[in-house]
C-alpha cells in the first residue's frame, strides 16, 4: 500500500475514538430523558453532552472515517502512490488540532449550541475557529483526491476510472460545494459575532446558509457507504456488478442533486415563501433518484452472487449469498435501515407534511436510521474488509464482526422505531429532561425506556467494534492478498467523458445552484431581515 | 469474440435498468401528483407566510406589544392569537381557542429562534426573530392541548411551553375587547 | 502501464474474479427477475405505507397552512 497505512489508520482511529466518546455520551443523553434518570444531571450539563455528541459523530467520526477511505481508494484502487503524502499528514495534524480546540470548547462549557449552532444563540469563538480548522484539514483531502485522479488520468489516457476512485472523487467535489454554505455562514456572521465584531445577525440569511450545507452533508456521509455497495460488496459475495454505468450515474445525481434541496430543511420557517420551497421539494424527489436506482442495481447484482452459488427461484438467490461475510451481512442490514430511514425521508420532504413531524423524535429517529444505522454500519463493514490490508494481518474469527453488525442493526431499531411513534404523539427534541408529572408526557415514558434499551444495545455494539479491529492488530494470522473491488458485469473498456470526470456537472451543479439558492440567499443579501441581538452562551 | 457477447448483456442490463427507472417514475410522479392535488385543493401548506418585524422593538408598541397578546375575535369574526416566544416562555401561557372555527396564530420572538408544535395537530412552525410566524388551522376536538418550544433555544429550553384550550363553541365567551381567555380549573 | 488490452479483465486496475464467465452468461438468463421483485415489492410497500400515513394519519389532524 506504498506506505499510506499509517495515514489511513491515523485518520480511521481519530473517527472510531471520537465515535465511541459520542457513543457513551448518547447513551447518557437517553438515561437522563426517561423516566429512569429523570432527575439526573443538569440542562447545562445534557445540552453539553449533545453538543459534543453531535460534532463527534456528525463532524469527526464522518469526516476522518472518508478522508482515512479516501485515502485507502486513492492508493489502491488507482494502483499508484499518493500524491503529496506530506499534505495529507500535515491536513491531518491541522485536523486533529481543529477537534481539540472544537472539544475543549464544550468541554469547558463554553459551546452548548448543539451541532448545529443556530444563530443567534452564539458561543465562544474557539468552538467555531476548531470547526473552521477541521473545514480547511478537508479541503486539503479533497484537493489531494482531485490531484491523484488527475495523475492517474495523465499516465492512463482513455481508461474509465475505476468506480471506486470516480465515486470518492465524486464525494471530494460534493464536499468542496457543500463547506460553501457553512463557510460563507461561519465567515460573515457567526465568527464575527462571535468574536465581538458585530452584535446583530441576520437570522434569514444565517439559517439559509446553514441549510445549503446540511443536506447535501449527509450524502457526504451517505455516498461512502454506497461506494462500498457498488465497489466492495459484490465482491464480497462472490458476484459481478451488474452495471458499471448506473454505478457512475448514481454517483453523478448524488453530486448535482445533494445540494439544492436544503431548504426542506426550512419548510418550517417563516423566511421563505412557498415557491421556493415547493421547487426546493422537486429537487428532492430528484435526489431520490440514485437511491432508486440503488436499490435495484445491488440487488441485482447479489442475485448475480446468488444464482451462481446456486440459489434458484424468485428468492432463493437471497439464501444463497454469504451472510457470513461481514460486508454482505452489513449490505442486507443496511438495505433494511434504508426502507425504514427512506420512507421517514420520504414524509420529512413532502411539503406540507412535514408540519406534521417537524422537530420531533421522528426526525431524531430518521437520522439516527439514515446516518447511524444505513451509513455507519457500511463504515464498519469497511473499517472490517480493509484493516487487514493497512496492518498485514486477518481477523481470527468473523463471528465477532457479524455479532457487532447484528448488535448495531438491533439497538439501531429499537431505539429509533419507538421515536418514530414518540415523534407523532408531539415528542420534541433536544429536551434535557421531561416532566414526566404531565399525563401526555407520561404516556410516552414506557417508549422512551425500549428505546433506551435501544441505545444500551448500540454502545454495546460501539465497544464491540472498537475490540475487533483493536484485536486485528495482534493477530497472528497474515492479511490475504484478494482484491477488494468487484468488477461489472461488462467491465467497460472505455466511458464517455461524462461519466469519467467532473467538469461538465460542476457547470451543473452551478446552474441549479443559482436556480435553487440564487434568490433565496440573494434577497437577504439586498434586503436584509430586521436583525437579531447576538445571545452569547458561555 | 470478446466484445459482441458482452455486447449483449450490457445492452440487456442498461434496458432493464432504464425500465426500472422508468417504473418507479411513474410511480413517484403519481404518489406526488396526489400530495399536490391534496395540497392545492384542500390548501395545505408548511407556513410561508413572510412577514418581517423588528425583533428588538417587538415588546414596545404595534401587534405583539403585550396588552394585544392572547387571543381575539374581531369585530368581523375572524379569530387571531398572537403569542411571544422567548427565553424561556410563552406569553400567554394558555392560549384558549375555539372548536372548528378557521383561526390564524401569529407568533414573533423578539430574542433567539424558537418554534412551535401543537401535538395531536399539524400546527407547526418555526419562530424565528425578524419574522412573524403565522399559521391558520381549525381545531377538530376540543381539549387541552400541549404546545412545546420545539427548538433548541438555550438552557431552559426544556421548561419551555404552553397550553393550549380548544373550547367548545358555546364556552367561546368574548369580553368587551373581545379577548378570548383560557377557562379555570 | 500496458497498451490497452481485448478483454477489460486484462485491465491492471481490475483484479480477475474466479467467476466462470459460461457460469454468469447462463445466471444472467434469470437476473435481475429477483431483484426487480424484490426492489419492486420494497418500493410499493413504501408508497403504500406514505400512502396511508398520508391519508389516516396527516389529513385527519386537520387544514393548516
Amino acid at each position: 500500500m506504498r506506505n499510506t497505512e499509517r495515514l489511513c489508520l491515523a485518520h480511521l482511529w481519530l473517527a472510531f475514538a471520537a465515535f465511541v466518546g459520542a457513543a457513551v455520551l448518547g447513551a447518557w443523553q437517553m438515561w437522563v430523558r426517561s423516566p429512569l434518570g429523570a432527575h439526573t444531571g443538569t440542562p447545562g450539563d445534557y445540552y453539553m453532552s449533545v453538543t459534543a455528541h453531535g460534532v463527534a459523530m456528525a463532524y469527526v467520526l464522518s469526516t476522518f472515517f472518508i478522508m482515512g477511505f479516501g485515502y485507502f481508494v486513492a492508493v489502491t484502487a488507482l494502483n499508484r502512490p499518493l500524491p503529496g503524502k506530506g499534505w495529507a499528514w500535515a491536513g491531518f495534524v491541522v485536523g486533529v488540532i481543529g477537534v481539540l480546540m472544537a472539544l475543549v470548547t464544550i468541554g469547558l462549557g463554553k459551546a452548548s449550541v448543539l451541532y448545529t449552532f443556530y444563530p443567534p444563540l452564539t458561543a465562544s469563538p474557539w468552538f467555531y475557529l476548531g470547526l473552521v480548522v477541521v473545514v480547511l484539514a478537508s479541503w486539503v483531502w479533497c484537493v489531494l483526491m482531485l490531484v491523484s485522479l488527475a495523475a492517474w488520468k495523465r499516465e492512463n489516457p482513455g481508461r474509465p476510472v475505476p468506480l471506486a476512485m470516480f465515486a470518492t472523487v465524486a464525494n471530494a467535489v460534493l464536499w468542496l460545494w457543500t463547506t460553501v454554505g457553512l463557510a460563507v455562514e461561519l465567515f460573515y456572521q457567526v465568527l464575527p459575532a462571535a468574536l465581538g465584531f458585530v452584535q446583530t445577525v441576520d437570522v434569514g440569511l444565517s439559517r439559509t446558509l446553514f441549510s445549503w450545507t446540511l443536506h447535501a452533508i449527509v450524502y457526504f456521509w451517505l455516498i461512502p457507504a454506497y461506494i462500498a455497495f457498488y465497489t466492495m460488496v459484490p465482491r464480497a459475495a462472490g458476484g459481478r456488478l451488474y452495471s458499471d454505468t448506473m454505478g457512475r450515474l448514481t454517483f453523478i445525481f448524488f453530486l448535482i442533486y445533494s445540494l439544492p434541496v436544503g431548504l426542506h430543511h426550512l419548510l418550517m420557517d417563516p423566511e421563505h415563501g412557498n415557491s421556493f420551497k415547493f421547487i426546493q421539494v422537486l429537487l428532492t424527489a430528484f435526489v431520490a433518484a440514485p437511491t432508486v436506482l440503488t436499490i435495484f442495481t445491488i440487488p441485482a447484482s447479489l442475485e448475480i452472487a446468488g444464482r451462481l452459488r446456486g440459489g434458484r427461484g424468485v428468492f432463493g438467490w437471497i439464501l444463497a449469498l454469504p451472510w457470513d461475510r461481514p460486508m454482505v451481512l452489513a449490505a442486507g442490514l443496511s438495505f433494511v435501515m434504508l426502507f425504514f430511514g427512506g420512507l421517514g425521508g420520504l414524509i420529512n420532504m413532502a411539503y406540507g407534511m412535514n408540519a406534521m413531524i417537524h422537530n420531533t423524535a421522528w426526525v431524531t429517529a430518521h437520522f439516527h436510521l439514515i446516518y447511524g444505522g444505513t451509513s455507519v454500519i457500511m463504515y464498519f463493514a469497511i473499517a472490517y474488509e480493509i484493516w487487514p490490508r493497512l496492518t498485514g494481518r486477518q481477523h481470527q474469527s468473523l463471528a465477532p464482526l457479524r455479532w457487532q453488525l447484528w448488535l448495531w442493526f438491533v439497538g439501531m431499531m429499537v431505539m429509533t422505531l419507538p421515536w418514530h411513534w414518540l415523534g407523532l404523539q408531539g415528542q420534541w427534541r433536544r429536551v434535557a429532561n421531561f416532566n414526566y408529572d404531565n399525563p401526555i408526557i407520561a404516556s410516552w415514558g414506557p417508549l422512551v425506556i425500549v428505546s433506551l434499551a435501544g441505545g444500551l444495545v448500540l454502545l454495546a455494539s460501539a465497544l464491540l467494534f472498537v475490540r475487533n479491529l483493536a484485536v486485528l492488530h495482534r493477530s497472528v494470522l497474515p492479511a490475504p492478498t484478494r482484491s477488494l473491488y468487484a468488477l461489472a458485469v461488462d467491465p467497460p473498456r472505455r466511458v464517455p467523458a461524462a461519466l469519467n470526470g467532473f467538469g461538465l456537472w460542476n457547470v451543473l451543479v452551478l446552474v441549479v445552484m443559482l436556480l435553487a439558492y440564487g434568490f433565496p440567499i440573494a434577497q437577504f443579501v439586498v434586503a436584509p431581515s430586521p436583525s437579531a441581538i447576538v445571545h452569547r452562551t458561555e | 469474440m470478446s466484445d459482441r457477447s458482452h455486447e449483449i448483456p450490457e445492452r440487456w442490463i442498461l434496458h432493464t435498468e432504464l425500465l426500472w427507472a422508468f417504473g418507479v417514475g411513474v410511480l413517484v410522479a403519481a404518489t406526488i401528483s396526489i400530495i399536490v392535488f391534496t395540497a392545492l385543493t384542500r390548501n395545505i401548506n408548511p407556513p410561508s407566510n413572510v412577514e418581517r418585524v423588528d425583533p428588538k422593538t417587538l415588546h414596545l408598541s404595534g401587534e405583539f406589544a403585550e396588552q394585544n397578546l392572547g387571543t381575539v375575535v374581531a369585530a368581523d369574526g375572524t379569530v387571531t392569537a398572537r403569542i411571544i416566544a422567548t427565553q424561556f416562555m410563552f406569553a400567554p401561557h394558555c392560549i384558549a381557542v375555539p372548536q372548528r372555527r378557521p383561526v390564524t396564530l401569529r407568533f414573533a420572538s423578539p430574542d433567539v429562534i424558537h418554534g412551535i408544535l401543537i401535538t395531536g395537530t399539524n400546527v407547526n412552525t418555526m419562530v424565528v426573530p425578524g419574522y412573524v410566524a403565522q399559521v391558520h388551522t381549525e381545531f377538530t376536538r376540543t381539549g387541552e392541548l400541549l404546545m412545546p418550544c420545539h427548538e433548541y433555544c438555550g438552557l431552559g429550553h426544556s421548561e419551555m411551553w404552553a397550553n393550549v384550550q380548544v373550547l367548545p363553541a358555546a364556552e367561546v365567551k368574548p369580553d368587551r375587547d373581545g379577548r378570548v381567555t383560557c377557562a379555570q380549573h | 502501464m500496458p497498451a490497452d488490452q481485448p478483454r477489460a479483465a486484462d485491465n491492471p486496475f481490475e483484479e480477475p474474479d474466479d467467476i466462470d464467465e459460461a457460469a454468469l452468461t447462463a445466471v444472467l438468463r434469470t437476473v435481475p427477475l429477483g431483484a426487480a421483485v424484490l426492489a419492486g415489492g420494497a418500493v410499493a410497500l413504501l408508497v403504500l405505507a406514505y400512502l396511508l400515513i398520508y391519508l389516516w394519519i396527516f389529513l385527519p389532524r386537520g387544514v393548516v397552512g
